[in-house]
């Protein structure tokens, strides 16, 4: 028996703007209220205290999750309960932007967090990746498409990251290995993608989204999910390959017309369209990949996000064993086998009295 | 030439430029001539906003009606009110769009389907459901658009509206432009529900947020909202996140505001500078050609402003004239 972390410190950074663009309008997407968002910081805290995490540091943010977290914690402290964590908020400017993620996940590492807990899309937690890759993370879908983050109750989530840092769950257990995608425009890094890598013939970012096939040209994914929505979704329903799996998979595109290969993927919420397939190949880690595409404009994770001209060299890479998240399955199995939350005092007490057991 | 990579082709690109520059150098204009006492009434200026009502009026034709607000002159010019009227107007001159009687909050022009700028806050947008209601008798596939600023979006007729086009699936599209600042508070402290897109799901409309200092974003997001609306999809609410470079009217001392905030918005964030650069940089515009619509437009707002100031005002003859309308 070993003695676990002291007062292990929890990250939460939660977009509040996430799941707001024009696929509500195009795809029936869905609208996930503030309110439901600060429901679920709450039930994730709650989680947290209940493994004995006594503190929480949180981005702070004005859209309006602050002050409905604020309401459920003084309505707890009113009634004598110590239901949730301290919560912190970093002491950082907001300005409303993806910046503030980015500024956020550095500032959490900084601060050392043992997990970061993300409530967003697959743009958020790119965000969270591209600004530091060493904190594991732990993704709760707040987002559109969200291929990333898995689908799955927030409280369950705050479970097991509580189990992971206070140290119920070794490392090797709670924490997976995932591959990324690095890409470098004019031969210099531009950013990263954690799903899909796509590249569209409109040569501007206007609102984002993704959704005219007939500008798709190219393809790439780091994993390639049949049951997700979204661009990997092609890939997923080709040639599947598992987020633990190694390489990526690499689908050139081409309108209808002109292709060999018709198929039906779910691009959006609601949205299964007819895609145009040239061919799909293995997408081997470390090899990057050029562009056949001359011009367009480069969407990561479902959004445009840069155009690119004639002349400007574009590359994509996969990498592996890039960042690590918290696997949320492994860690509720290998509690529930150990028994952890098991007998009266499983949970009682402060992280100081918290023992695992050795593997 | 180069490959257009836009939505739009080299006129339409052109146009969006043209109308852009208008309401700027007029909202300019504006400002210089009213700090000199020469404009009677209250304005309040658009400047900064510009990539908001051009975006969404391209998707408009004349049988679109739009309802407007205190802030309207970029409304009127981008619904395509004629400028020279406008400015005479907002002079209070028998020249202008209401004969001078209206002055900068209430000009309308029911040709253009302007129907009117509006000094009552939210009061736009149940005009608005009554465009979309006669459009839907019609059936003639007109939408209604209602503007309001962050600020009125709190109000009581505002969120009526917002039932009302619901309840009666209005063709009629509601567009918040958020500057962030209802007259001198910040939405952060007067907003309830932070997020426009949460407050339309509330009345069961969908909701759309995008960067209103960019032109593209702005008119890629409203042809959908308002295609789908013409389509019978209903109403929608499309809020675009904009910066204001003046005060909430002029004279405002915007004490509010944080130093250098409004330097940095007009270096970083504004919406001509960024579709300038963009429509240039891929070779579609060349640069001359946005010069030279900026001098016709400085030449235009001039010739406005030198009419307007020669037309006479209206008599106490005029004040019993255009006041009820015989159907």
């Amino acid at each position: 028996m070993t003695s676990i972390e002291p007062r292990p410190l929890v990250g939460i950074i939660a977009n509040p703007v996430s799941a707001r663009d024009i696929r509500r309008v195009i795809a029936n997407a869905t609208s996930l209220q503030i309110t439901d968002r600060a429901n679920i910081v709450l039930r994730v805290l709650a989680s947290l205290r209940a493994c004995g995490v006594e503190r929480v540091v949180m981005m702070p943010e004005n859209g309006g999750i602050r002050g409905h977290v604020h309401r459920g914690l003084q309505r707890a402290a009113n009634r004598g309960e110590a239901t949730f964590p301290g919560l912190e908020y970093l002491d950082m400017p907001v300005t409303g932007t993806v910046g503030d993620t980015r500024r956020a996940a550095r500032m959490m590492r900084d601060v050392g967090v043992r997990a970061l807990i993300v409530l967003g899309g697959d743009g958020t937690h790119r965000a969270v990746v591209a600004a530091c890759r060493e904190l594991p993370i732990a993704g709760i879908s707040t987002g559109t498409n969200n291929a990333f983050p898995e689908h799955r109750e927030p409280t369950v989530t705050g479970l097991a990251v509580g189990l992971a840092v206070t140290g119920r769950i070794p490392p090797a257990v709670a924490f997976a290995p995932n591959k990324l995608l690095e890409v470098e425009v004019g031969g210099s890094h531009h950013d990263v993608a954690l799903v899909d890598v796509a590249i569209v013939a409109e040569r501007y970012v206007g609102a984002r989204a993704l959704w005219r096939t007939e500008s798709f040209r190219e393809l790439f994914v780091t994993f390639a999910d049949p049951e997700v929505i979204g661009m990997s979704a092609i890939a997923g329903l080709l040639a599947p390959r598992g987020a633990r799996e190694p390489g990526g998979v690499h689908v050139a595109l081409a309108p209808l017309e002109r292709a060999p290969l018709c198929i039906h993927a779910p691009i959006a919420p609601g949205m299964i369209r007819a895609v145009g397939v040239e061919h799909y190949a293995e997408m081997p880690a470390d090899r990057p990949f050029g562009l056949s595409t001359p011009a367009g404009s480069i969407a990561l994770d479902g959004e445009r996000e840069i155009a690119f001209d004639d002349g400007r060299e574009v590359s994509i890479t996969l990498r592996e064993n890039a960042f690590r998240t918290v696997d949320v399955s492994a860690c509720m199995r290998h509690a529930a086998r150990h028994g952890s939350l098991v007998g009266a005092d499983a949970l009682r007490g402060s992280t100081d009295s918290i023992t695992k057991e050795e593997e | 030439m180069a490959e257009n990579p836009f939505p739009l082709g080299r006129d339409q690109l052109l146009a969006a430029y043209r109308t852009m520059r208008t309401i700027r150098e007029f909202e300019e204009r504006l400002h210089v001539d009213f700090s000199r006492g020469d404009i009677p009434g209250f304005v309040h200026l658009y400047a900064g906003e510009e990539a908001s009502a051009a975006g969404i009026m391209m998707h408009l034709t004349d049988k679109d009606r739009i309802a407007s607000t205190h802030r309207g002159h970029g409304h009127c010019i981008a619904k395509g009110v004629d400028v020279k009227a406008m400015m005479g107007e907002i002079y209070g001159k028998v020249t202008g769009s209401c004969r001078g009687k209206g002055g900068s909050m209430h000009i309308a022009d029911l040709d253009k389907g302007m129907m009117g700028a509006n000094g009552i806050l939210g009061a736009g947008a149940p005009l608005a459901c009554g465009a979309g209601l006669a459009a839907k008798f019609r059936g003639d596939g007109g939408v209604g658009v209602s503007f309001v600023g962050d600020g009125a979006s709190n109000q009581g007729m505002f969120l009526e509206s917002l039932n009302l086009a619901a309840v009666w699936n209005l063709p009629v599209v509601f567009v918040v432009e958020n500057n962030g600042y209802a007259e001198s508070t910040s939405v952060e402290w007067a907003v309830a529900v932070d997020s426009y897109v949460d407050r339309a799901a509330g009345f069961g409309l969908p909701g759309v947020t995008v960067d209103g200092t960019d032109f593209f974003a702005v008119h890629e997001a409203a042809g959908e909202i308002v295609a789908r609306a013409r389509e019978g999809g209903g109403p929608a609410l499309l809020e675009c996140k904009m910066c204001r470079f003046y005060g909430h009217f002029e004279g405002d001392a915007q004490t509010y505001r944080g130093a250098g905030e409004v330097e940095d918005l007009r270096a970083n964030r504004d919406c001509i500078k960024i579709f300038a650069q963009r429509v240039t940089e891929t070779g579609v515009i060349r640069p001359a050609e946005l010069t030279a619509i900026d001098r016709e437009v400085l030449d235009l707002i001039e010739q406005a402003v030198a009419e307007a100031k020669a037309a006479p005002l209206p008599t106490a003859a005029d004040l019993l004239t255009d006041v009820y309308v015989s159907y």
